[in-house]
């Protein structure tokens, strides 16, 4: 059998493509609230399961652990510090990224789940687990209520 | 959930697997017959001694075709059989082997095949493109996340929460890469390769650099699963799984324990309380854990309670993890080495097992005599584990 062939021209195929690739992703219940207060307010706001004592962050209509219904929304305010983060050299389809990217999971406080989020107007080596860092949003009038509203996080100053 | 109420015992009679590469002549079902045909071989079955058929393999957007299962059908063998694929991402390479051991082990077949298929080099421009739509549409999707960031900061967790040095994690790969050197169907093995090799390759997502990764790779592998009523009339080698485990973590990835895989621990403490495996340390000879990125290994490690949290590094930067060290890991050469075909990874970790169990690894062969040995997968977006512990008696 042979076992490398580079190029796909040596061998019979066809190119084709799967037809069904447009969908409609609902934000959902939660998700509706969650875009809405960024898009109108500024606001990231998450929900709080009291059994657990756990708070989700985007919000979500239950809690997963417990199965309770969760329906007290929260303001989490625009700061949190860095859980985890990377600094990544190439895209998806393996383009280079220059300068690089760096992306993070933000807390907002204990026992809160972290959101992953880009970082910006930071130098990638002085990153560390526990940076404060603050939410950059978009200009109001520019908002779409999209979780790119947030253009990135940075470095509290001072 | 009772472990103990399990009506036949189960081994494992033959193992076959091609080689990984990338193989874009072949055809899916093409490599599943291939691997197939070889397991049966070593068995010594043939297609129509077989009761029942599981495939196990990944996207359908790898092949871009819907319904992969009944797509491959033919080449796994399962025309005209009870026939089912199962797919839990990379967990699958270690899952569809569990889902052959439920077949045989509820008493209802006696031999029953397990095939696992992956072809990664169809999908254009790159394998990545599928994983880029493994992704929550809403909150991650729009970042444009890709899967070895996901992972690098996994990665950066495991090492800032337990003070693990990269230089350790490294050496994973060097070992798995060395260790594939004689592996009939290794796509990365490399005699020469060194610490600074590793140090000094291309960053991809920082900390993670070129060879800290197993590529993508095309390939197929199969075992065969007998009952106990009949294993001692096909061979005199039989190695007997004699406990399986599975367990997945939340989907929201940002909300898990990235430091501790919990879930792994979860899945290994089932496998081992059905084993009757009181000391995993003690009572387990070798280890074949999922390392599709040498800090991988070392988590899996830990999850499966064959190290503390930090202490799989050092185990590694002290030689024991070696083929000739006292507890060796991934003496196949793991995904690292061999190369990762994802589902096909069962002839890496179940497949080794069989074949070091039975003495039949040839060059691979662990110095120590072994008796028990753990292999264990993981997948889906991250999450899931599963376990098998195999014996032989």
């Amino acid at each position: 059998m042979i076992e490398r062939i580079e190029k796909a021209s040596e061998i019979r195929h066809w190119l084709g493509d799967m037809e069904a690739d447009h969908y409609y992703y609902s934000a959902g219940i939660a998700g509706e609230r969650f875009f809405v207060a960024l898009r109108d307010e500024g606001k990231i706001v998450g929900t709080h399961c009291a059994a657990c004592n756990l708070t989700y962050v985007p919000p979500r209509i239950y809690c997963e652990h417990c199965f309770a219904e969760l329906t007290e929304y929260k303001d989490m305010g625009k700061r949190g510090c860095v859980v985890a983060f990377t600094v990544a050299h190439y895209d998806k389809a393996n383009n280079r990224l220059d300068p690089p990217e760096i992306f993070a999971l933000i807390s907002f406080g204990p026992h809160t789940t972290p959101l992953l989020h880009r970082l910006s107007e930071v130098e990638s080596e002085k990153i560390c687990v526990g940076l404060e860092v603050e939410a950059v949003l978009k200009p109001k009038k520019d908002r779409e209520g999209k979780i790119t509203d947030i253009l990135y996080f940075r470095p509290v100053k001072g | 959930m009772d472990l103990k109420k399990i009506r036949k015992d189960v081994a494992v009679i033959g193992a076959g697997m091609t080689i990984f590469a990338r193989r874009l002549q072949e055809t899916g079902k093409e490599m599943s017959w291939e691997a197939a045909k070889m397991a049966l071989d070593e068995a010594g079955l043939t297609l129509k001694d077989i009761d029942a058929v599981i495939m196990g393999s990944a996207p359908d957007a790898f092949d871009g075709v819907h319904k992969k299962g009944e797509y491959l059908l033919d080449g796994a063998g399962g025309t005209n059989k009870p026939y089912m694929r199962v797919f839990i991402g990379g967990g699958t390479a270690v899952f569809a082997p569990i889902v052959g051991w439920w077949h045989v082990a509820s008493g209802m077949f006696k031999r029953v095949l397990v095939v696992c298929e992956e072809k990664m080099s169809s999908v254009q421009p790159h394998a990545q493109s599928a994983f880029g739509h493994i992704w929550d549409p809403i909150l991650d999707r729009p970042l444009k996340p890709n899967l070895v960031w996901i992972f690098s900061m996994e990665m950066q967790r495991y090492m800032h929460k337990y003070n693990v040095r990269y230089e350790d994690i490294a050496l994973v790969a060097v070992k798995n890469k060395r260790n594939a050197v004689g592996h009939p169907c290794a796509q990365l093995a490399d005699p020469n390769i060194t610490l600074e090799d590793v140090l000094n390759s291309e960053p991809m997502a920082l900390p993670v650099r070129r060879l800290d990764i197993s590529p993508p790779s095309d390939g197929a592998a199969a075992i065969v699963l007998v009952s106990e009523d009949v294993a001692y009339e096909h061979t005199d080698t039989p190695v007997w799984i004699d406990g399986v485990g599975w367990c997945i973590d939340t989907t929201m990835w940002t909300n898990r324990d990235l430091a501790f895989p919990k879930f792994v621990a979860r899945a290994a403490k089932m496998a081992y309380e059905m084993a009757g495996i009181k000391n995993p340390r003690k009572e387990i000879d070798l280890a074949e854990p999922y390392d599709p990125f040498d800090y991988k290994e070392l988590q899996h490690l830990e999850g499966l309670l064959l190290a503390d949290p930090g202490e799989a590094a050092i185990m590694t930067r002290e030689g024991k993890t070696q083929r000739d060290g006292e507890f060796p890991v991934c003496p196949s050469g793991g995904l690292l080495g061999v190369g990762n075909p994802i589902a096909a990874a069962l002839g890496i970790k179940i497949g080794e097992l069989y074949w070091q169990l039975a003495g039949k690894a040839g060059p691979r062969q662990v110095k120590k005599d072994v008796r028990t040995g753990v292999a264990q997968a993981w997948g889906d977006l991250m999450q899931v584990a599963s376990v098998v512990v195999m014996r032989r008696r």
